[in-house]
């Protein structure tokens, strides 16, 4: 006995009518097939668009257009004039947070260039000063240089960094330049940028080694 | 013919052209900004001139300070009797007007771009609506206060509310230049510059010409285009005739009369002195020039499509033509009905009889609808736009154009969009004429029933006459370019099987039909005259109401104030509510 093919639930089966919604024939009454009813119908429409739209831009009552979801009105922004603000975690730029010193927070740890999926930050770590009280116990960065080109703006410098030395929180969309050399960002530059607070600095307070608040060893209290 | 005759007729031609090119500009840009408020977009405003901070101030402060110094200077002298009583309420009806509306200007630009003062910071807080109707509240006030001045004390009334109204002027002017922004102004004009901008672009951008087309013809065939959508306009008449009489009484008219016109009248219009046609040309076959003028934009388009050396083009120039064939088949027969019962194709004969009785589109309803249809295909806009396909064909027959010669193809369609829009007043929405407005002045009247009348000047009627063509022509184009934004197109078949088994065999019967009821009414004696009378003075009041209705229900539309439903669906929606709204700062991008 021949074994029976499956059925196909995508085709027809055998022998049965196919089931489907019956779909009505577009109405074809005089009044439709006179055209004009239903012409002056539809310039009553646009008109009224029309006469409320205008009305509202000449009033300024346009509606704002980044509260979207708005069911009706004209809902565009004259870009250059007016701009839609980026929500409260948008990640712009880069920036280099500061110490009170005004020196930069970041160790060198390397962490931001490391989890970096694009590579595109370049970190060459210093050791400070002879006699320095930070020598032996964090590094600096002697070149912090992020290719704003490369990168994805993917914010995992963000998360890695353990001293909350690097941000995206300036604010800042990635500016147009006429040359590759002009998206080069050094470290005074990423230094200078500022959150949207305005600050420089960040939120987390700093806890240097001989701080009475430092939580951690310091070299005075080490016994080896 | 003489010298003035010859001046006039130039005059005549600049304004037909002047006004048909800037339609034309405007209609490019009318076109946009419509279908950009039906369909919720901001449309073209970006086009901006700026505008040194002293001219800007310049054009605050000189044309109202103008207008008050001459109304100081021109109430010096006293006048007496009806003239100072004109000149009283003229006063001060203007001095509210300039009042409300400048305190209206003022509440918008506190409400946009801040107070500076505890007076500015009060009106802003005003609902602009309360000065519109403050504004008609002090109108009716005037009025009734003007009948309250004593004749006696009229002509002193007179002069004081001319100062009053310089002084508002003054004013205004002084105000409105102190709060000029410093820095350069910029002029955006609604976006009309767009149309300046783009004609200067297309001066300066390249005309590409393909290698294998023919080089002659490719520049015929814009021109071709341009020159039928210009040569039309020649024959239709924008206002009554002017009547002007003999000063120096030599028998010749020449630039002395020019100064003669008539005073008044009579409602007949009889002249017995020169006349002067506001027409740059009245000739006896009328229309029919403009179908045979028009017939050569066919071959504008065939050749640019022959020439162009490309096959859509070639497709384009194909269909342009047969469709314009087809259609001026309909055109024609549609229009002969209008020509059996108005008995003439002389345009300036058309528009008198429309005047002295019913528009045209009251007589031919169905002729209305046929014209116009086939009118919007001649013009070849949407939705009959079928040379033009952007997924068939790209842009059709001027699809190998680029530059200036692209641009005249444009203007062409635009002024052709303009002057269909005349012929439509012309012949169908009564030309120059206003319902009850005859040349004496307004008489309503229905049949042998007077109801109210009031005698005006000649050269008044004539302005106003020429206002209303223009008027007129202008708010029909208005209509004509939402067909654009309303209606789908039709298929090639379509438009073809619409042509010829639809408009031509109504276009034919609508004809017939014509010629018997003209002939049985020509017959019916006297008692039906004087009912057709009565029914074409019913719809002239029809036309007359639903224009003072249309006006109204603008005015409250625009008055009703705007509700919307707001929420709010995005955490980027919620931080921008919280932070106000957009503003307008750098540091947001």
């Amino acid at each position: 006995m021949p074994k029976r093919t499956p059925s196909n639930p995508w085709t027809k089966p055998a022998g049965k009518p196919i089931e489907g919604k019956a779909i009505p024939r577009p109405r074809r009454t005089a009044e439709v097939q006179a055209y004009l009813p239903e012409f002056l119908r539809g310039m009553a429409i646009t008109m009224r668009h029309f006469f409320k739209n205008t009305k509202e831009m000449m009033l300024g009552q346009k509606p704002d257009p980044v509260l979207e979801a708005l069911n009706e009105g004209v809902t565009t922004i004259c870009y250059p004039e007016e701009k839609r603000p980026y929500p409260e975690r948008f990640r712009g730029l880069h920036r280099l947070t500061l110490r009170d010193d005004g020196s930069p927070r970041c160790v060198a740890c390397l962490c931001c260039s490391t989890a970096c999926p694009a590579q595109c930050i370049h970190i060459e770590a210093g050791e400070y000063a002879e006699g320095d009280k930070r020598r032996g116990y964090e590094r600096y960065p002697k070149t912090f240089v992020i290719d704003e080109l490369r990168c994805i703006f993917c914010g995992f410098c963000v998360e890695a960094c353990p001293c909350d030395a690097i941000r995206m929180d300036t604010g800042i969309h990635a500016t147009p330049y006429d040359s590759r050399e002009q998206f080069i960002y050094r470290k005074d530059l990423l230094m200078e940028f500022t959150g949207r607070d305005g600050s420089r600095t960040s939120a987390n307070p700093r806890h240097e080694p001989g701080d009475p608040t430092h939580p951690g060893l310091s070299r005075e209290q080490m016994d080896h | 013919m003489s010298a003035v005759e010859i001046v006039l007729s130039v005059v005549k031609v600049l304004i037909m052209l002047l006004f048909f090119l800037n339609m034309a500009a405007l209609c490019t840009w009318a076109d946009r900004r419509q279908g950009a408020m039906v369909q919720d977009r901001v449309g073209p405003n970006r086009a901006v001139v700026h505008l040194p901070n002293m001219l800007a101030r310049g054009i605050v402060l000189l044309p109202p300070a103008l207008f008050g110094v001459l109304a100081i200077f021109s109430s010096l002298g006293a006048l007496a009797g009806r003239a100072a009583a004109e000149r009283f309420t003229v006063n001060v009806q203007l001095a509210i007007l300039v009042g409300w509306f400048s305190l209206l200007v003022l509440c918008a630009k506190v409400r946009s771009g801040g107070a500076i003062n505890k007076a500015e910071e009060m009106f802003a807080d005003v609902d602009p609506r309360s000065f519109f109707f403050a504004g008609l509240g002090v109108h009716a006030l005037g009025l009734v206060a003007g009948r309250l001045v004593p004749p006696a004390s009229m002509p002193l009334a007179a002069q004081v509310s001319g100062f009053v109204l310089g002084g508002v002027f003054l004013i205004v002017a002084l105000y409105a230049t102190s709060r000029v922004p410093d820095g350069p102004i910029p002029l955006r004009l609604a976006g009309t510059l767009h149309a300046i901008a783009d004609s200067i672009k297309m001066i300066w951008k390249e005309d590409f010409i393909p290698k294998n087309a023919d080089r002659i013809l490719h520049g015929l065939a814009p021109m071709l285009a341009v020159f039928s959508a210009i040569a039309v306009m020649a024959v239709v008449p924008f206002g009554p005739d002017l009547c002007f009489t003999d000063g120096n009484r030599n028998g010749t008219f020449d630039f002395s009369d020019l100064g003669n016109l008539v005073a008044t009248v009579p409602a007949s219009g009889a002249c017995n002195g020169f006349l002067v046609k506001m027409q740059i040309i009245d000739l006896n076959v009328g229309i029919l020039y403009i179908f045979g003028i028009a017939g050569t934009g066919i071959i504008g388009a065939a050749i640019a499509g022959w020439a162009s050396d490309n096959k859509f083009a070639l497709l384009g120039g194909l269909r342009a033509s047969s469709q314009m064939v087809s259609y001026e088949v309909a055109m024609g027969l549609s229009l002969v009905g209008l020509f059996l019962v108005y008995g003439s194709v002389r345009m300036s004969d058309m528009a008198v009889w429309q005047g002295a009785n019913a528009w045209g589109v009251f007589v031919q309803p169905l002729g209305f609808i046929l014209f116009l249809t086939a009118l919007c295909a001649e013009t070849k806009r949407v939705p009959f736009d079928q040379p033009e396909g952007e997924s068939e064909i790209v842009a059709g027959y001027f699809l190998e154009y680029s530059g200036f010669k692209w641009g005249m193809f444009m203007t062409g369609e635009y002024i052709e969009l303009a002057f269909s829009s005349a012929l439509l007043v012309a012949l169908f929405f009564g030309g120059y004429s206003l319902p009850f407005l005859h040349a004496d002045g307004i008489t309503i009247a229905f049949g042998d029933t007077m109801l109210f009348q009031y005698k005006m000047t000649h050269l008044a009627v004539s302005i106003i006459s020429a206002l209303a063509f223009f008027g007129k022509t202008i708010f029909v184009t208005w209509v004509q370019i939402f067909f654009r934004w309303t209606l789908p197109r039709f298929r090639y078949d379509q438009l073809m099987k619409l042509g010829w088994t639809k408009l031509l065999p109504l276009a034919i019967a609508n004809m017939m039909v014509t010629g018997v009821v003209v002939l049985a009414l020509r017959n019916a004696g006297p008692a039906a005259d004087s009912w057709l009378k009565l029914l074409a003075d019913i719809t002239q009041g029809f036309v007359a109401v639903a224009t003072l209705a249309g006006f109204v229900a603008l005015v409250v539309g625009l008055l009703e104030p705007v509700e919307r439903k707001k929420f709010l669906a995005s955490s980027a929606a919620r931080f921008a509510a919280a932070m106000g709204g957009v503003k307008p700062e750098p540091q947001q991008a």
